[in-house]
């Protein structure tokens, strides 16, 4: 029982690690190849027209006068050894910019995952219960709701609830809940689009099921055979991708929190991106990416609390 | 300390009571105190210090905290601000400037002329990393602090172009124990004698600019004297044109930059939203055709470029019809500015005779010209950062009438950084570069061979890679004369072979527009054309 933790434990350890080495090592080297100076983001951004002076000790302070090899080595020793650097652009320590900008990203992708699930969670139930018409419309809002790209949505909201209605800001910062709404339901509604379909299918399957059909011959409510026996089969692959639904709740981020002007480290990896400032865009995607690996870890113990067949004995039971 | 809190609690009625009938007069009445919010687009400052770097948002910002030497009226003239009165020597080298007296920055450290000293030995450190400023004082050897008014600046080579580099916030003039706390400190706060004092900054999100209430109302174009009417200034970033605008509809924000075309006509066409409308100084938006390399090296495929980009049609509609046309390399606000329409008018029959005459006669199976076998191809890098979607497009529509004529035209959309990094590697054969300045000396910059010279970030200013000797001794000779009559002759002669040269194909004045409502006495100065909020007042 201990050696299947510890191994479980390690295994997810070594990942986080694989994926801290190819995140530093893609982002460097992908930095490199999008062109541009990353010693103008100490001068002002790019188009400098700093002097030669002040470009060589810009270049020594931060030791991009080292041949590549050198900097791409330096900045693996320096993840590894949990030190991300120094800001070109603000002079300050990454993990200073993170710790500012990390609890407002985190808030709004959990509150969003969460509200996603409530949606996904309540068109399925609707859909069962309604008339077959009804089910088809809630099918198809489903399904325009997962494609729908965030900008558009964002924009829309913006232009229904802040401008025309006035319930809700257009702008948000921080844990403001008013703010907070518009920005959630931008990020949340694709991911319940493509949650809802999951349950959706999966349910249909288990509703189909013997143990579902008893159930009902016992006389069980259709609502009630529903959220006891068919949803908890019907959620399993949904909970699964949760892992993945975070990982694009962060990248959606990116474009929501520019679009709300909300503070948060998707604004800071797109500004820190345009200025080739490589230690925070190296520091910020690392982030991302150990999020999602603690994310996976967790859906991990989820999904063997739901489903006991191929479980440690460690898992609770719901 | 203590007696300040006390003093604070004893008054603290005394306000409320103010502002509640404050609240009760007209329902849209100026008043006295409260806060605005302004909304930029602008990306976010690294630095709130404009000598470090030095970029257009740093002096958007830095306008409410920092005030120049001097100043600028419309009409070009150079006004008294923290210097108030200069003479130069007769061989230009030596300019003496006596300042105000009794003026302190707002951490109470006296303003006087070796501030002045400490200010441009700060732009000329290379540890500041700075790169406008730096530009702007280059032709200053030293600063000698005669006595406590008194600063006499020694140059290396005369230099007409002196005060209008001075106007300008990047060289704005700091506390020295500002300066002093090294730049960490005062990137995040730098200390100034403005009306305004940077109180905080929470990155991404806002600055707040607290009320300078020993403020010496030096600004030669304020409307009152002394402090400002405004307590407080929030200084929001928002980077998304469309939300912006809907913070500014919704009455969350009270004046925001950067507003799209449509939003600029709606306003101009009444309501409670006002417009301002100020060009930056400089140089216009304009291309620029790359005459260093093929096909451009032949005036005649730059003239038959020009002729076939329909520019009007373009910016009428894509603009809203908010925007002029532009024929003139200089902003219209520039006293000095040159036109010549005929040069720019679209004729598609005059471009194909060109392009004949200068031997691209082929055409090959998608219909673009070719010249032994090679297709006439105009690469077109574009900077997502600079240019609007409205100008992105209007790009677009330039390249549908230049196909017309036979020329390929590609687009490239590219980041900031990549966008440089392609100019650097002369990897493009047509661009439009923003360049703001005070002054008609930008055309030094832009035009003058010496541009063609990378400097060490591998940037180069003349992207016509315009290297004419005589416009080069024109324009060397405007930089270096005293008597402003025959600099604005050499200036115009310059202008006269720029556009000649059919390098530069103009658009329109670079945009700066400010939306605006419960707010006035809003006013942009007329060095950099940013706003200053000396004079405004919200409508309750």
């Amino acid at each position: 029982m201990l050696v299947g933790v510890l191994r479980w434990l390690l295994a997810r350890i070594g990942s986080a690690l694989l994926v801290a080495w190819v995140v530093a090592t893609v982002v460097f080297f992908a930095l490199r190849a999008a062109g541009g100076d990353p010693t103008e983001a100490i001068l002002g951004g790019p188009g400098s027209q700093a002097g030669p002076e002040a470009v060589a000790a810009a270049r020594a302070e931060y030791g991009l006068d080292r041949p590549l090899v050198v900097q791409y080595l330096n900045q693996l020793w320096r993840v590894l050894t949990f030190d991300l650097g120094d800001s070109y652009a603000r002079r300050m320590p990454v993990a200073e910019l993170l710790r500012e900008q990390l609890p407002g990203t985190f808030l709004l992708a959990v509150v969003a995952l969460a509200f996603a699930w409530v949606l996904a969670l309540g068109i399925a139930t609707a859909t069962s219960s309604a008339r077959p018409w009804v089910g088809g419309l809630l099918r198809g809002v489903e399904v325009v709701a997962a494609v729908v790209p965030h900008f558009w949505l964002g924009a829309v909201l913006i232009l229904l609830f802040s401008t025309t209605l006035g319930w809700f800001p257009a702008t948000s910062a921080g844990s403001d809940p008013a703010g907070l709404v518009l920005p959630t339901v931008t990020l949340a509604v694709p991911v319940a689009g493509f949650l809802g379909q999951l349950i959706h299918d999966s349910v249909a399957e288990a509703e189909a099921a013997p143990f579902a059909v008893s159930a009902r011959a016992r006389g069980g409510s259709a609502i009630g055979v529903l959220w006891r026996h068919s949803l908890r089969h019907g959620v399993l692959p949904a909970v699964s991708l949760s892992g993945w639904a975070f990982g694009s709740l962060l990248s959606g981020a990116v474009v929501v929190e520019t679009l709300f002007g909300r503070p948060g480290l998707g604004r800071l990896l797109l500004d820190a991106t345009l200025s080739r400032d490589v230690p925070v865009v190296i520091g910020a995607v690392l982030v991302v990416a150990l999020a999602y690996v603690v994310v996976m870890a967790i859906v991990d113990l989820i999904e063997r609390a739901l489903d006991p067949r191929g479980s440690t004995p460690t898992a609770v039971v719901l | 300390m203590a007696r300040q809190s006390l003093v604070a609690l004893a008054l603290a009625p005394v306000l409320l009571v103010a502002a509640c009938s404050g609240g009760s007069t007209d329902s849209a009445s100026p008043q006295d105190g409260g806060t605005l919010t302004y909304a930029t687009g602008d990306a976010e400052p690294t630095c709130l210090d404009p000598h470090v770097g030095g970029n257009y948002p740093q002096a958007l910002i830095s306008t409410q905290y920092l005030e120049p030497l001097v100043g600028r009226a419309a009409d070009g003239t150079i006004l008294p601000w923290l210097a108030r009165d200069w003479q130069v020597s007769d061989d230009g080298l030596t300019w003496d400037f006596t300042l105000a007296d009794g003026v302190t920055f707002t951490d109470g450290t006296p303003f006087d002329a070796d501030a002045v000293r400490v200010n441009i030995e700060h732009l000329q450190d290379p540890d500041t990393g700075s790169s406008t400023g730096y530009l702007a004082v280059q032709k200053v050897a030293s600063v000698e602090a005669v006595d406590a008014t008194h600063a006499r600046f020694h140059l290396t080579e005369p230099d007409s172009a002196l005060l209008e580099s001075l106007s300008q916030q990047w060289t704005a003039i700091e506390s020295p124990t500002g300066i002093e706390r090294g730049t960490d400190a005062n990137c995040a706060a730098p200390v100034g004698t403005g009306p305004f004092v940077v109180e905080s900054w929470t990155p991404q999100q806002q600055v707040e600019l607290v009320r300078n209430d020993d403020y010496a109302g030096l600004d030669p174009e304020a409307d009152h004297d002394g402090a400002a009417y405004l307590d407080r200034i929030v200084w929001r970033f928002i980077p998304d044109a469309a939300t912006r605008y809907a913070a500014l509809r919704s009455g969350e924000v009270q004046m925001i930059d950067n507003p799209q075309p449509d939003a600029v006509k709606a306003a101009g066409q009444g309501g409670d939203i006002t417009l301002i409308d100020a060009p930056r100084p400089g140089a216009s938006n304009r291309i620029e055709l790359n005459a260093a390399q093929a096909p451009f090296d032949d005036i005649r495929v730059r003239e038959a470029f020009v002729r076939a980009a329909d520019v009007d049609a373009g910016i009428e509609t894509l603009f809203a019809g908010t925007v002029q046309r532009s024929s003139s390399a200089l902003s219209s606000v520039e006293p000095d500015v040159y036109s010549d329409p005929d040069l720019f008018t679209a004729d598609l029959d005059r471009a194909n005779d060109l392009l004949d005459q200068a031997g691209w006669t082929e055409r090959d199976a998608d219909g673009y010209r070719t010249k032994d076998g090679a297709r006439l191809t105009v690469r077109f890098p574009v900077s997502t950062n600079q240019s609007v979607a409205a100008e992105q497009s209007l790009f677009e529509q330039i390249q549908a009438g230049a196909k017309q004529a036979g020329f390929d035209v590609v687009l490239t959309p590219l980041d900031l950084s990549g966008w440089y990094a392609a100019l650097g590697a002369h990897e493009y054969e047509a661009v439009s570069a923003p360049y703001t300045k005070v002054g008609p000396d930008v055309l030094r910059i832009l035009y003058h061979s010496d541009g063609t010279v990378p400097a060490p970030s591998g940037y180069f200013a003349n992207h016509a890679q315009l290297k004419d000797p005589a416009l080069d001794d024109l324009l060397d000779r405007a930089v270096a004369t005293a008597d402003p009559d025959e600099r604005a002759d050499l200036y115009q002669q310059a202008q006269t072979i720029i556009l000649d040269s059919y390098t530069v194909l103009p658009l329109y004045d670079q945009l700066n527009r400010f939306l605006v409502r419960d707010a006035e006495g809003v006013r942009t100065l007329n060095t950099v054309s940013t706003p200053t909020f000396l004079d405004a007042r919200v409508l309750s």
